[in-house]
């Protein structure tokens, strides 16, 4: 018997079959629960209906590491009748896609309301298998359709002997239907309970005591908050003063500015939803000029739109925050699927040079106080800042102790600011010399300290200015800033492990869970390896980071890119070579990914490993997706 | 906002940086449009430090730079972007986009069709020379204003009218006026900047050095002021009074349409720290347990 510790995988039509209804209301049990749960992959089309969608869980005694790999648990098919995408596959497309990866001994549980699927070869293998008319049930015994993904959880809950009593099912009910009326509420009990019966049935009628996998709750002290790596990030901006907002709707940050849409306003602020792409910007721009945190959030072709303001907001030496929610590119790529593809953007985008700061997130935790960082870094250092992650993140959900986001709360402070008892007659001029590169900042409206502020080349008053000294001397003002930020607030790379003559992997963004997985896994089969890992990539801490790359044997650096693009920024301003595994296939990076393509380095000395081509065990897409 | 004080009209007379060289060209409209607008924000009321001009790229775009004032410039089309931004930020503020015909109606039309329909309260005067000054005299959306056009080929396609667009994008305050008189000018301008939406003032101001065809001197021939008694608030009365130009060729200067608006208060947004501590996170919380 396995005891708190599964992947369990729904999967179905996209829109119609509300995959993640089940695994949200799952997720919120488990995590009531006090156990620990991991959603990490979640799998959808561009496409609005019809395509192929899923949705694994992870759900464990302690907090995983990672999603582990593409193997699963527990499967479950919401599919009724024949995917609108395919006459040739009738109710069969997320056992298809997801039946070779279940584990032996596994389970698999699928809709039946239509016709009963072949599956005698999964039987072979040792899973146990629950045919379950949900459908049929909730149309025709409970006149209501809407159920049958109560059906299935009710199900779900008896195979995995949880909550039996329906205390944490019923509490969930309540609070999200009473307002509705306890018909709702009742309602849905009673589909649960055909669902329990049915497994029942099934469990009896082969003599299966259980099907091998419990949850048992265990005790929690405090409450556990579930959210997305992009929910992490708009409340860490709205925590961390941000009052002005804009966007334009692309996958996957949308739902940062839905949240906020939702959410700023209570806290005095507002959300825009710019017409486009540079409105938003250049809107955000006017709301930073009138003193106000803000920022912009986009993916990486929205990004692009926004480089010729993000110029702007370097030369004006306005502080502003974007965040880059990467997808898989170039062009449109696959907005559904995770990459990282836009580093190279983030450090060297634009015409000319100006001044900025890279941030990027690794973890749902890092999405939420490297937030925090970033509107302070724009704030203090008047220009842009990136803050980077990518879609395994931005949708990936997580519990994590409520008392994490109270203690990374951090007090709110505006640098440089000019109040108006500050300023004394006319003089104050906008881009004064300083020796940090930074200039006192007046908000509109600051009597006597009337600003002028231009993109087009200019003098400390803020009026342009071609006079060669004058530009050199302000140009290099700007700059300094960033010899300030290397000295003051740069931070260096996290390590895990001891550098000393090991080989170094080195990673950035979502991968980090799945390099320390990967680095244990290596370990327990002797290679030891020392993990760097960096959230503060630009400008680059050389300082910080040259002793410790001096340490290892070799590096190794993990991207889901194709250049390896972190690799080459680490071997233009460290001088040293590096080794790459790369992966760029759409998926996530697997442990398997990883561990495979590190050992071949080890082996061959290769320099390039490119997973899902070359890895030995990696996690190879065999099924083409329709999307 | 109060009224003309001889006190606001000294701090707009002293111009903050009187280093800075106007760049004009000797008789460029745009002269008129800097003495207008001094008289108009004189005439409000409002001091310096409550406006924030900004400027365009363009001859147009300097003209922020050559009065006292906040001033902003930012990208090519940009203006009504950052205008919008900082009006949605600080609601009480005098936001006033400066911009050229090219700004505005070429690169920056995507701006422009947008913030007509969102009608934030701020003013665009539109410094409108039928060509793009300072690239040197190509065509602008407005090239060929009055012009008799034999037959419209790819590249001369006919002029855009900005009055007709923004009545139909939903501005709520259309006006034109002609920069060569800086009176009537600084007349316009004080309205459209009390008025409570979005003001669009298409000002022609001529631009001596390349567009030889809407001289000062075309432009005096080719407009009047609009008549007394005509009703603004009447849309098919604008609509006549535009449509008046294509039968007459005269040019109708003066408040075109003007709507009723009725805009819901915002409080400024919050800005200093301690008007941003002492946040509670509990109703965000809630919604993740
Ligand atoms: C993105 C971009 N494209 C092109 C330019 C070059 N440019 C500068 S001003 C201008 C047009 C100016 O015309 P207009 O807006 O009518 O203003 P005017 O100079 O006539 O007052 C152009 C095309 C630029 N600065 N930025
Ligand atoms: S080029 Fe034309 S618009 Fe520009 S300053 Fe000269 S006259 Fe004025």
């Amino acid at each position: 018997m396995v005891v708190n510790n599964l992947k369990l995988l729904v999967g179905g039509v996209q829109l119609r079959d509300a995959v993640t209804t089940v695994t949200d209301i799952l997720g919120k049990l488990f995590m009531r629960a006090g156990l620990h749960v991991l959603a990490m992959e979640r799998g959808y089309a561009s496409t609005i209906y019809g395509a192929h969608q899923f949705d694994p869980l992870v759900v464990s005694a302690s907090a995983p590491l990672s999603y582990g790999d593409d193997r699963t648990d527990i499967l479950v098919a919401l599919e009724h009748d024949a995917n609108p995408d395919s006459s040739i596959q009738p109710n069969r497309d997320t056992i298809l896609r997801h039946g070779k990866n279940l584990k032996e001994g596994g389970v698999l549980i699928y809709d039946n309301s239509a016709e009963t699927v072949e599956t005698g070869e999964l039987q072979a293998r040792g899973i146990k298998v629950f045919p379950l008319p949900a459908r049929r049930i909730a149309q025709r015994e409970l006149k209501l359709e809407v159920t049958k993904n109560t059906i299935v959880t009710g199900a779900l809950l008896r195979l995995l002997e949880f909550d039996m009593d329906y205390v944490l099912f019923g509490a969930y009910l309540e609070g999200r239907f009473l307002s509705k009326g306890r018909g709702v509420v009742d309602i849905n009990l009673e589909a649960a309970r055909r669902g329990r019966a049915a497994v029942e049935e099934i469990l009896s009628g082969n003599g299966w005591e259980s099907v091998g996998y419990r949850l048992e709750p265990q005790p929690s002290a405090e409450p556990n908050l579930l959210l997305t790596g992009n929910e992490a990030v708009a409340m860490g901006s709205i925590l961390a003063g941000c009052r002005f907002y804009s966007g334009y709707p692309i996958t996957p940050a949308t739902s940062i500015l839905e949240f906020l849409d939702v959410h700023m306003p209570r806290y005095g602020g507002r959300v825009l939803q710019g017409q486009n792409e540079r409105e938003s910007m250049r809107a955000a721009i006017g709301a930073s000029i009138a003193g106000v945190r803000s920022a912009v959030g986009s993916s990486g072709p929205g990004i692009s739109l926004k480089i010729e303001e993000l110029g702007l907001a370097g030369a004006t030496e306005t502080p502003l925050v974007i965040i880059d929610t990467q997808r898989a590119g170039p062009a449109t790529g696959m907005p559904t699927k995770s990459e990282q593809g836009d580093l190279a953007m983030a450090i060297y985008a634009g015409h000319g040079e100006i001044p900025r700061i890279v941030l990027s997130a690794g973890t749902i935790e890092e999405c939420y106080s490297l937030a925090f960082e970033a509107f302070d870094l724009a704030d203090k250092y008047q220009c842009p800042v990136f803050l980077l992650s990518d879609l395994t993140l931005t949708d990936g959900r997580q519990n994590l102790p409520q008392s994490f986001f109270t203690e990374n709360q951090k007090p709110i402070v505006r640098h440089g600011l000019v109040r108006a008892s500050d300023v004394r007659g006319d003089g104050y001029h906008r881009f004064e010399m300083t020796e940090s590169g930074i200039s006192p900042r007046s908000i509109v409206g600051t009597p006597d300290a009337i600003f002028k502020v231009s993109g087009t080349e200019h003098d400390e008053t803020g009026l342009i200015t071609t006079d060669p000294s004058k530009r050199k001397a302000i140009f290099e003002k700007r700059m300094r800033k960033m010899q300030t930020y290397l000295k003051e607030d740069a931070k260096p790379p996290q390590v895990f492990g001891s550098p000393d003559g090991v080989p170094l992997l080195i990673g950035w963004g979502s991968t980090k869970m799945p390099l320390l997985d990967a680095q244990a896994r290596l370990r327990a089969e002797g290679i030891d390896t020392c993990l760097i890992y960096f959230t503060h990539i630009w400008p680059f801490p050389v300082h910080l980071v040259q002793p410790l790359l001096r340490q290892g044997s070799m590096l190794i650096v993990v991207e889901q890119n194709y250049a390896g693009q972190l690799a080459d920024v680490i071997q233009q301003e460290c001088l040293v070579e590096t080794r790459r595994v790369l992966k760029y296939n759409g998926r996530p990076f697997y442990t398997a990914d990883i561990a495979g393509g590190v050992r071949q380095v080890l082996a061959g000395g290769t320099r390039v490993v490119r997973v899902g081509e070359e890895a030995p065990d990696a996690a190879i897409e065999t099924v083409p997706e329709g999307d | 906002m109060s009224a003309a004080s001889p006190e606001t009209a000294r701090l707009w007379e002293k111009n903050a940086f009187p280093r800075h060289r106007i760049q004009w060209c000797p008789g460029c409209g745009d002269f008129g449009v800097l003495a207008a607008l001094k008289t108009a924000l004189v005439r409000i009321g409002v001091s310096p430090h409550e406006v924030l001009l900004v400027g365009g790229i363009g001859c147009s775009g300097q003209t922020r730079n050559y009065l006292n004032g906040n001033g902003f410039h930012g990208t090519h089309g940009g203006p009504l972007g950052y205008a919008l931004g900082a009006k949605m930020a600080v609601p009480d503020l005098t936001v006033i986009a400066l911009a050229g015909d090219g700004d505005t109606l070429a690169i920056g039309m995507e701006s422009f069709i947008h913030v007509c329909r969102r009608d934030p309260a701020m003013t665009l005067i539109m410094m409108n020379n039928g060509v793009y000054g300072l690239t040197r005299g190509q065509d602008s959306p407005t090239t060929g204003l009055g012009q008799i056009m034999e037959e419209h080929t790819e590249e001369h396609p006919p002029f855009v009218d900005p009055a007709r667009l923004a009545i139909t994008a939903g501005a709520t305050f259309v006006a034109q006026s002609f920069s060569g008189d800086p009176k009537h000018c600084a007349e316009i301008y004080a309205q459209a900047f009390r008025h409570p939406g979005f003001a669009m003032v298409n000002d022609f101001s001529p631009c001596v050095t390349y567009n030889k065809f809407n001289t000062s001197g075309w432009y005096r021939e080719h407009s009047e002021h609009i008549p007394d008694g005509h009703d603004a608030s009447d849309k098919a009365a604008a609509w006549a009074l535009l449509d008046d130009f294509d039968r007459r060729g005269k040019l109708p200067l003066g408040v075109i349409y003007r709507a009723p608006r009725h805009k819901k208060a915002h409080a400024r947004l919050p800005v200093w720290e301690e008007e941003l501590a002492g946040i509670d996170p509990e109703p965000m919380f809630s919604v993740f347990r």
